[in-house]
């Protein structure tokens, strides 16, 4: 399962991982945790060669794939699985090098823990928290999907090479949180808010952020969410079928063995 | 057959719409003033006489049809249609002019009292021919009459109308030939031949009276004695002068489209009221 | 399709030109419905099918004999007194020998006279050149007031016949010859003038077709599903008040559009719907299937639909040449995070 390790380290790291930016943008409470912070969180898997690394420079966040030369703490896994483990909420520990570097990475776990927010089993009841569970499930199921493509995942791979231009777009209406999945002939590009260039292939829209919420974690089956209005789908409706199926293989990816 | 008194009236008529066809083409620069005054009698007799017609009810549903063929002669049958109450005359004046309802052509959906927009030559015949054809479908007795330029015969389409009228023994139809013998490039005879233009017409079927076309009384005998006809449709060969009533514009191709100064107008209108 | 071996079926054999029948069929029962009508042709009352008309109501029928052009000033003259003219002849002679009477009798003075006009396009195929008529889309389309049909089959023929008789004016009707394998079942479905019919649902390309080639357009559509391509088929059959908002619609959904029409590629069906995209301000990949500006070869119209591109073959190689146009290697694949 190695291959399907590397796959999923490389999901963690570069569609989840970087959603604590967003965490950041919206929860100035989260950014004042920040304030004036310096230097660089690194994640890494030995046998691995996905790496990304936190970077702060006077409170400001930004995340960055591969390796930094001189992270001020480094947390370093046995394997990929390890790493995978940990992303998903597990117990996996990491060998960690730059011991005065754990200030810095003290104030950067409650990010991570916040996107703990992003496992089925949260039901956030605050209006504002299930905005931004619905925004960080947007951002990444495009994103993941475009990785689980470009990582070579071999059934997605066949699914966007033989796909001319088409975008999959989904939406919240009345200006709630959205982004597209763009493809074209084996490329594939994750986007965030709406794609203007041309209509959608297939565009998935909620109402509003509580009927996306029952829709993106399941809470309702889809023929219901359908049917009861909590969303409707324009376009191609087959390839949202497909495209759903790719979504319920790349959730099964993530959270295997959680 | 007239009696004096209509002669009489209809020449006075003819002297008059010479007068203010003359007035007009000096207002706006310029008209197809040969023919205008050629085919003068022909109008003069079927307007002020012979036709059904109602200028407050153009559209009259059983009026007679009037198809101006040689549709250039617009200028004329326009001054023609303003006399006789169809519109006011005053309008005359913006004859040409951008926006007006009158040009050298007539529009049907501009002009009151004009049935076919006319204009491109060869056209007019065929209209009349099924105007005709739609009075006998709808068994109405109403009269189509069609005024053709001798010139304007040249078009083919002129002689597949006229085997269509004989064909279908469109005795509802009388058509004219203003035979003025001028085309613009010359005579008729030297441009493209048409005589013996009285036995083509024979030949294709059609009854042929030929006569003097600004004789009120040859008229007026030629339109009774085709009403009359039940065998053919009729055609009627009027000879006539292109320019008729101005002596220097009598037979003279020049004037088969002109514009007059302040003298030329004058000599003109000094001419036309001696008659 | 057995019978089209030669020049004779078109008198000859014109009993077993059922689909053209049903037209023939309408137009005679629309004659019961309404006394207004009159039945005119040019000694070619048997070819076109309007002969039917005349069987029934041979008082309200006029041949003119082989004179076009006089047929369509009557039919003006004859529209003039109230009565509705419907008027058969071959596409060629109807929009190009009579243009002129058109244009001025008919369409200058709007008159309310139909001309149903059939051999259009290459249909008349053995007949050569002159009889094919690939030029009458883009003249009809230039005379204002002019409505302008090119239905599928016969049974949208037969749909426009009677919607022709709703509007008051001159309508061109152009058909193929009889013959052509329908594209409808029946004539169970919605017909309105202007209104695109959506007969294939898409939204990877559209492909707007009038005329015979809808039948070719919905074969090719069915065959790019196979290959995973989503294909539109709007059967344009008015080009003229042309479904602006079908073509807008299209070019959103898809933002690839074909063209498909027996005709030239100047002046008919692409030329109507490039105008209405260029003038959205939006880009979108186009192509122009029909005639490129050449004159057709003669032969059995099936052959000549399939030498010039206009059968689902030619429109399926069109359908993957401009998907395939976008395979390149231009563009900022990163994923945004």
């Amino acid at each position: 399962m190695s291959e399907r390790e590397q796959l999923r380290a490389r999901l963690f790291l570069r569609s989840a991982l970087p959603l604590i930016k967003v965490v950041a943008a919206d929860r100035p409470n989260y950014r004042k945790l920040l304030y004036k912070a310096n230097g660089i969180v690194q994640f890494a898997a030995k046998d691995s060669s996905y790496a990304a690394y936190v970077e702060l420079k006077d409170g400001e966040l930004d995340v960055v794939k591969g390796m930094h030369a001189n992270p001020t703490i480094s947390l370093t896994f046995k394997t990929a699985a390890d790493l995978n483990t940990f992303f998903a909420g597990g117990v996996a520990l990491p060998s960690i090098k730059g011991l005065a570097g754990i200030p810095l990475l003290l104030r950067v776990v409650p990010f991570l823990l916040k996107l703990k927010i992003l496992l089925p089993t949260a039901i956030p009841s605050d209006p504002q928290e299930q905005e931004l569970k619905v925004k960080l499930l947007l951002y990444m199921i495009t994103h993941a999907l475009s990785q689980m493509n470009k990582g070579g995942d071999e059934e997605f791979v066949k699914f966007v090479k033989k796909s001319p231009e088409r975008v999959y777009q989904w939406t919240v209406e009345n200006g709630g949180p959205a982004a597209f999945l763009r493809m074209k002939a084996g490329k594939t590009k994750a986007g965030r808010g709406t794609y203007k260039k041309r209509r959608p292939f297939v565009h998935m829209i909620f109402p509003n952020i509580p009927s996306a919420m029952k829709v993106l974690t399941q809470q309702v089956a889809l023929i219901e969410a359908v049917r009861d209005g909590f969303v409707r789908t324009e376009g191609a409706l087959e390839y949202g079928r497909d495209i759903g199926t790719q979504m319920q293989r790349m959730d099964a990816l993530l959270n295997e063995g959680i | 057959m007239l009696d004096a008194k209509e002669k009489a009236m209809l020449q006075e008529k003819a002297k008059e719409l010479r007068e203010k066809l003359i007035q007009v083409t000096y207002n706006c620069g310029g008209s197809h003033l040969g023919g205008a005054l050629s085919q003068m009698e022909i109008l003069v007799a079927l307007y002020y006489k012979y036709m059904n017609i109602d200028p407050k009810n153009p559209e009259m549903v059983d009026r007679d049809r009037f198809v101006l063929s040689k549709g250039h002669g617009g200028v004329g049958h326009a001054t023609l249609l303003g006399d006789k109450g169809y519109f006011d005359p005053e309008l005359l004046n913006e004859f040409n002019k951008t926006g007006s309802p009158f040009g050298m052509h007539l529009d049907k959906n501009k002009v009151p009292g004009v049935d076919a927009s006319t204009g491109s030559l060869g056209h007019g015949l065929s209209i009349a021919v099924g105007m005709a054809m739609g009075a006998r479908f709808k068994g109405e007795k109403w009269h189509t009459y069609c005024v053709l330029g001798d010139g304007e015969c040249h078009e083919g389409s002129i002689w597949e109308a006229a085997m269509a009228g004989a064909h279908y023994k469109l005795t509802n139809l009388t058509v004219f030939v203003d035979r003025n013998w001028l085309s613009l490039d010359g005579n008729t005879e030297d441009v493209m031949k048409l005589e013996p233009f009285a036995d083509k017409w024979t030949s294709f079927g059609w009854r042929v009276i030929t006569i003097d076309g600004h004789d009120f009384d040859k008229i007026a005998e030629a339109i009774e004695a085709a009403k009359a006809e039940t065998e053919k449709p009729v055609v009627v060969i009027a000879e006539t002068v292109k320019g008729k009533g101005v002596s220097f514009m009598e037979g003279e191709i020049g004037w088969h489209y002109g514009g007059l100064d302040d003298q030329t107008r004058d000599k003109a209108l000094e001419e036309v009221r001696k008659g | 399709m057995a019978k089209a071996t030669g020049l004779t079926w078109t008198v000859a054999d014109a009993d077993s030109m059922s689909q053209a029948e049903i037209y023939g069929e309408v137009l005679t029962q629309l004659g019961g419905e309404n006394e207004k009508i009159i039945a005119m042709s040019t000694d070619l009352a048997k070819s076109t099918k309007i002969g039917m008309f005349e069987k029934k109501y041979p008082e309200r029928f006029i041949n003119l004999g082989i004179a076009e052009a006089n047929m369509i000033g009557v039919a003006s003259g004859i529209a003039a007194t109230g009565l509705i003219p419907v008027v058969s002849t071959f596409a060629v002679f109807a929009s190009l020998r009579a243009a002129e009477f058109v244009r001025t009798d008919l369409c200058y003075q709007n008159r309310n006279v139909k001309i149903i006009a059939t051999h259009s396009g290459t249909s008349f195929g053995q007949a050569g050149t002159t009889h094919h008529c690939t030029e009458d889309l883009a003249v009809m389309r230039s005379f204002a007031n002019m409505v302008v049909i090119a239905p599928a089959d016969s049974f949208e023929t037969a749909h426009a016949v009677r919607a022709v008789m709703e509007h008051d004016g001159p309508c061109y009707i152009r058909i193929g010859r009889g013959f052509e394998p329908p594209v409808h079942k029946s004539l169970e479905f919605d017909y309105e003038i202007g209104k695109a019919i959506e007969l294939v649902e898409g939204n990877d390309l559209t492909i707007i077709a009038t005329g015979v080639p809808v039948l070719h357009a919905v074969e090719a559509a069915n065959r790019a599903k196979d290959q995973g391509i989503s294909v539109r088929v709007l059967d344009m059959h008015t080009v003229k008040p042309i479904d602006r908002e079908a073509i807008l619609n299209a070019l959103l959904d898809t933002r690839r559009i074909i063209t498909v029409e027996d005709h030239n590629i100047i002046g008919g069906l692409g030329s109507a719907v490039s105008e209405v995209i260029a003038e959205s301000g939006k880009a979108c990949a186009f192509r122009r299937i029909g005639f490129k500006d050449e004159y057709s070869i003669v032969g059995y119209p099936e052959d000549l639909l399939h030498r010039y591109g206009m059968d689902a073959d030619g429109i399926l190689d069109v359908i993957q040449e401009v998907m395939k146009a976008e395979f390149e290697e231009d563009e900022d694949w990163e994923d945004e995070d």
